[in-house]
């Protein structure tokens, strides 16, 4: 009996490593594909400042002046987060989007989903070795990178191995 | 015409302004707000056409006001628009009209911001919207009287550009928007993709966008034959004839990356159509300029060369689930009346400033032929200037003596609104 329980916990682990893996490499795929519309290439520290916002250099310098300064800043930085806000919280055009609600529209109506020309009618894909760009054949069994040759097996085992995979 | 005509074609990689009736736009620039790394604001980019200005571009950080080709930032687009009024062009809007771009299928709050900022944040005194497609159309028809393009007035027009590709059915100056066909793949995407090619293959350029798109306009070609051009790159002796390298900037000798040697960037030429008539033959000499110098940065590209425009015709390559360019003009097509379609096939113009590939017509062709019935023709035209081709139709439509008729004036939207002003476009 007890080794029944065993055997079952291992094949239910063995399921749940499976979809685990196979989410995250799905999640990998969808990450990379919106990594092509990036426009810079690392992530973007946004600075808030960089608009020429001056009430906190005048908060070190006139200490003597505070309560007045302090009311005065208090309504600027008030202002001029509303203006941040305004700024910096662009809409991102996924969201404008969304927001169009182009579905309600009726059928004969073109719009921005409808001109998208959909699937290849052929589902075949090629795939190109990670590490030297022909086409490979074969795929590591542990993330799912794609290889060509041992050579390339043994550079993608040594280096790249799990890179993306948490 | 009291007032001149400002023509302006807002592209997500390039803005292209000038007046209207000229032949070539006064000044080019990027569509951006740039920082290099020897300055702490964003800048605005030199015109392309100022080469003598020799800014270090490496690791340059960049905000685009246009995303996936849509006009999503106004607040930036003023910036970089005010600077292009003020300084480069200079006019002042209030006496001046406007015939500005945008794609087609632009969504309702994106039309209204861009009508907001023409009217209420610089006051031109009318604008006219056109969609690239139909100027291209209008330019090709001009420019050949007596083809089947102008004798039908009806054409498909290709456009490759920096956010995406549209595949436009053209009749009488009109977009037949039902039949717009898109792929999301552009130049930006093709430079994203090179980049993390590069990134994986050799180093890190993720933050080097412009260094990349320079090696990718220099350096990449469609290959005609991808199985035989792959087996080519292979190839580790000096036999190699599409290996290429390019050299990054070091900031202390020169600022700009260049290929190290752009006649043996040529030799893809030489191979053409067919198989086993590759040139391999080297001299000697060239084998001592082709030793790497340890001083300087370099990347190597053998097949990186054609695997980037080669998703253009398969997406699938990159895991997207969308159909190549030579089926997306077949759906476009085939979305038409059946009496528009050997015209369609037989007037199809590329333009865009993703066409200027080599040998992308070739391929192309190659490709379409055999989706397309055997009783129509298939005949494909090549702009000659394919980045300003856009420009020179609005150019041309803005010479025309009945455009002031064809505005919408600025106490018209004031009284209608954007939306019914918008009517008159057929947008």
């Amino acid at each position: 009996m007890v080794k029944w329980r065993i055997v079952e916990c291992r094949v239910g682990l063995a399921r749940l490593l499976r979809r685990w893996r196979t989410d995250n490499r799905t999640q990998a795929a969808i990450a990379r594909l919106e990594a092509l519309e990036n426009d810079n290439g690392a992530v973007e520290v946004v600075d808030l400042n960089d608009d020429g916002e001056a009430s906190l250099d005048e908060d070190d310098d006139l200490g003597y002046v505070q309560k007045k300064q302090h009311k005065g800043s208090k309504r600027k930085t008030r202002q001029a987060k509303a203006l941040e806000a305004r700024k910096a919280h662009h809409k991102s055009f996924t969201e404008l989007l969304q927001e169009a609600n182009l579905e309600s529209l009726p059928s004969h109506v073109p719009t921005y989903l409808k001109a998208a020309v959909g699937p290849p009618s052929s589902s075949s894909r090629r795939h190109f070795c990670t590490v030297c760009g022909y086409i490979a054949g074969y795929s590591c069994c542990l993330c799912g990178m794609r290889f060509c040759s041992i050579r390339c097996q043994n550079i993608h085992k040594d280096t790249r191995c799990q890179k993306f995979v948490a | 015409m009291s007032n001149n005509i400002v023509v302006l074609d807002n592209g997500g990689g390039l803005i292209k302004a000038g007046q209207g009736g000229e032949r070539d736009p006064l000044v080019v620039i990027p569509n951006c707000l740039f920082k290099p790394l020897s300055s702490k604001k964003f800048i605005y980019p030199p015109p392309l056409s100022d080469l003598d200005v020799d800014i270090d571009l490496t690791s340059a950080a960049v905000r685009r006001p246009i995303d996936r080709g849509y006009l999503i930032n106004p607040d930036l687009q003023r910036d970089i628009w005010s600077h292009l009024f003020s300084s480069l062009l200079r006019i002042t809007p209030t006496s001046s009209s406007l015939l500005l771009t945008e794609p087609p299928l632009s969504i309702p709050s994106v039309q209204r911001a861009t009508d907001e900022l023409v009217f209420e944040d610089f006051g031109f005194s009318s604008l006219y919207l056109a969609n690239p497609q139909s100027l291209v159309h209008l330019y090709e028809a001009s420019r050949q009287p007596g083809s089947i393009l102008s004798r039908t007035q009806c054409s498909l027009v290709v456009d490759c550009g920096f956010s995406f590709t549209h595949a436009v059915p053209v009749l009488h100056n009109f977009t037949l928007n039902y039949a717009v066909k898109r792929i999301d793949l552009g130049g930006k995407a093709f430079t994203n993709y090179l980049k993390e090619l590069v990134s994986y293959r050799s180093i890190n350029v993720m933050d080097q966008t412009f260094l990349m798109d320079d090696a990718k306009e220099k350096l990449c070609f469609v290959s005609l034959d991808l199985h035989r051009d792959l087996n080519l790159a292979r190839e580790r002796r000096t036999g190699n004839v599409l290996k290429s390298t390019y050299v990054l900037p070091d900031g202390v000798t020169h600022t700009k990356g260049y290929v190290k040697d752009p006649q043996s960037a040529k030799s893809f030429l030489t191979l053409g159509l067919s198989d086993g008539g590759a040139n391999t033959v080297m001299d000697k000499v060239d084998v001592e300029k082709k030793k790497a110098d340890m001083n300087k940065n370099e990347i190597d590209l053998t097949n990186e060369r054609f695997l980037v425009p080669e998703t253009l015709f398969q997406p699938a390559d990159l895991g997207m689930n969308q159909a190549g360019i030579a089926e997306c003009i077949v759906r476009a097509v085939s979305s038409c009346h059946s009496y528009l379609q050997p015209v369609l096939y037989q007037s199809i113009i590329l333009t865009g400033g993703s066409t200027l590939f080599p040998q992308l017509k070739e391929r192309l062709e190659r490709e379409l032929r055999p989706l397309v019935p055997d009783h129509f023709d298939v005949k494909i035209t090549t702009q000659e200037d394919p980045i300003l081709g856009v420009w020179r139709g609005g150019s041309l439509l803005a010479s025309s003596p009945d455009f002031e008729s064809m505005c919408v004036t600025k106490a018209e939207y004031e009284e209608l609104g954007s939306a019914r002003c918008r009517r008159r476009f057929f947008h």
